[in-house]
């Protein structure tokens, strides 16, 4: 069984940009999430990632992190309603708890646990579209010549999670194997064995990245023997623009820029200047205390439509099928196309 | 069907545990009024003083007085930052923060867990603590603690008088108006307040704190010995001597050790000190003051300023 938060390969606009592109478009939403506090922001984000994660084909990555999302805001709301107790509506009173004392339940309580809920949830979308449709290879290439140890650390916690996943799929295959007579696997002892196994499973992974050359340092590009200063430093500059020639970066390993690389610079940058211009202008005007005060002002207004409109960055205007045309150019589009079957 | 049923009784009992442990849904019954009070600079400056009405068993402190003033908090939300605009601070060597007292007492939780029974006199003050970070005891509530105690209960009043003559009498007298039960020996339960010159309260343990100076007691006066007895000196916020009295100057303080209930020092330089600060115990002399000298007939509120 595959983790849905494992990349797949697509040839989608988001799978295809370069890593630093959907860096800055997903973690612009994740940067609003975590610097605004109003539920219509935080809610037209989460819309807007729901949106771009279905445009990149991240689907049941989506609807996996919302399911984990909503079950931790859930609990979020459900401790903020008993730890804090402040607010003008007291929905009911608990009594006396051991350790926390006088317990009110109250409508703000439970508005600001939600709203602190849909901040997680919409952190973790971003996340969860981030590792379905961002190849860690590429990631990792991308951030090999600045530090190669990180690199390799974050390459194996990135790699760690999928290989847990497939081992537990094969633990549970291998439970179900025993036959229709043997006592059900639960989850404690799978996910004990998983853990127990983890540091052999690390140390393989680890041994792996290492033969195929994770840990080295990138191969300097080696100059022409006959190339002069003047020749060579184009040929450089071209060099460093596909990512040197080392052993993964090399003209084997050219990966051209993409074509929607500078739309989804574009979009992150414009959702970020439009969160700090945002937060100037009083976008994220909410207060849960003593009432709960949701603004809707135009400028939070604003802010929500731009980033509802920037979940359809991803978006890819499907390919127009190219057909040989067998009949003569004067017939009409209509009936230019080939019949079913026909061809 | 056996399942169920008992699945019903427990749920009954559970229900039934929770009505007896005084929960339910809402905010609770309403309460007597409450006290509020607002004031800045050791209630010099008043900023806001009403009685709130809509009390319910679910209120506290905090949410009184969200209620009624513009409030922000920190430390998730325990405790006071700002009343309507004036911000708690610390810098240039001093340092103003709100405290508050309910019923002349300080609190030792924060607000928002500060539960309210209704008919209680609850003081925000803002003020610079670097003389006095504790001020255990005020008697800017009066008549609060004698009339319907403090911390939720109703407590007893002793008055011992120690030399106070006449004195005592009146403030057993004034006592007794301000709806106090004023017993003759009540135990350690009770609200004490001692009446006599300093001369004799000062063997008292809680009253000779006043001698520690404001960072032990609270109370921004000390008296002086002197050759022919004692003078009473008012200390200003920063705990040094801004006036010195006369003789026949009297002190109305209230100071408190630990976790015991507090006690009221009606005293004075003299008999006649004694007597003019028995006369003070009236709501207009003491109104949100953390104590009050007085001298010739002139009240003046400590610390001064």
């Amino acid at each position: 069984m595959r983790s849905p938060f494992a990349y797949t390969p697509r040839r989608g606009p988001l799978q295809s940009a370069s890593p630093g592109a959907a860096v800055a478009y997903l973690g612009a939403f994740a940067v609003v999430a975590f610097a605004y506090s109003s539920p219509v922001v935080l809610l037209a984000a989460g819309v807007g990632l729901v949106i771009a994660g279905r445009l990149a084909g991240a689907g049941a990555a989506v609807r996996a992190a919302l399911r984990m999302g909503l079950t931790l805001a859930l609990l979020i709301v459900a401790v903020n309603a008993l730890v804090v107790d402040r607010g003008e509506t007291v929905l009911a009173r608990l009594g006396e708890w051991p350790l926390l004392g006088q317990i009110n339940v109250t409508a703000e309580a439970l508005a600001a646990g939600a709203a602190i809920g849909l901040r997680a949830a919409v952190v973790m979308v971003a996340f969860a579209v981030y590792s379905a449709c961002v190849d860690p290879d590429r990631v990792l290439r991308a951030l090999r010549p600045l530090a190669g140890r990180s690199a390799l650390t974050a390459t194996l916690v990135s790699r760690l999670v999928p290989v847990a996943a497939a081992d537990a799929a094969r633990l549970r295959d291998a439970a179900r194997l025993r036959g229709p007579g043997a006592a059900p696997v639960g989850r404690a002892p799978l996910a004990r064995r998983l853990l127990a196994g983890s540091l052999d499973r690390a140390v393989d992974v680890a041994a792996t990245l290492e033969l195929r050359g994770y840990s080295l340092a990138p191969r300097r590009p080696h100059p022409p023997a006959a190339a002069t200063f003047f020749r060579w430093k184009p040929m450089k500059k071209r060099c460093d623009r596909v990512g040197g020639w080392g052993r993964s970066g090399g003209r084997a390993g050219v990966r051209r820029r993409s074509r929607y690389d500078r739309r989804f610079y574009a979009v992150g940058a414009i959702l970020l200047a439009a969160a700090i211009a945002g937060k100037a202008l009083g976008a994220d005007a909410f207060s849960e205390y003593p009432t709960v005060a949701v603004g809707l002002g135009p400028a939070t207004l604003a802010l929500s439509a731009l980033l509802l409109l920037a979940g359809f960055a991803p978006f890819r205007r499907s390919p127009v099928p190219r057909v040989a045309h067998p009949t003569p150019r004067s017939q009409t589009a209509s009936n230019s196309l080939p019949a079913r079957g026909g061809i | 069907m056996r399942g169920l049923g008992a699945a019903v009784a427990i749920l009954l009992a559970c229900m039934a545990t929770v009505a007896a442990a005084g929960c339910g849904l809402g905010p609770g019954k309403g309460l007597e009024d409450v006290r509020l009070t607002v004031t800045r600079d050791y209630g010099s400056v008043p900023l806001l003083s009403h009685d709130v009405g809509d009390v319910t068993e679910s209120d506290t402190v905090m949410r009184v007085l969200e209620r009624n003033a513009d409030v922000s908090t920190r430390y998730g939300g325990g405790f006071v930052q700002a009343i309507d605009g004036l911000e708690a601070q610390e810098r240039f060597g001093s340092s103003r923060d709100w405290f508050f007292y309910v019923d002349g007492v300080e609190s030792t939780v924060g607000a928002a867990d500060y539960p309210l029974r209704g008919g209680e006199s609850v003081w925000w003050d803002y003020r610079d603590w670097g003389a006095a970070i504790s001020v255990p005891a005020v008697v800017g509530s009066w008549p609060q603690p004698f009339a319907g105690g403090y911390d939720g209960r109703r407590r007893p009043v002793t008055v011992e008088c120690r030399g106070g003559g006449a004195a005592c009498a009146t403030v057993r007298a004034r006592l007794r108006d301000a709806g106090a039960t004023v017993a003759a020996d009540a135990g350690t339960s009770a609200i004490r307040v001692l009446v006599g010159p300093w001369g004799r309260l000062r063997e008292d343990p809680a009253a000779a704190q006043v001698e520690g100076g404001p960072r032990r007691s609270g109370v921004f006066a000390e008296f002086r010995p002197t050759t022919h007895g004692y003078e009473l000196d008012g200390l200003g916020e920063d705990g040094e001597v801004a006036r010195s009295f006369g003789l026949g100057a009297g002190l109305v303080a209230a100071v408190r050790r630990g976790e015991a209930p507090p006690v009221w020092l009606v005293s004075g330089t003299d008999a006649a000190g004694v007597g003019a600060a028995a006369e003070l115990l009236d709501e207009t002399s003491l109104h949100a003051r953390y104590a009050v000298a007085v001298e010739a007939g002139g009240e003046e509120a400590l610390p001064i300023r």
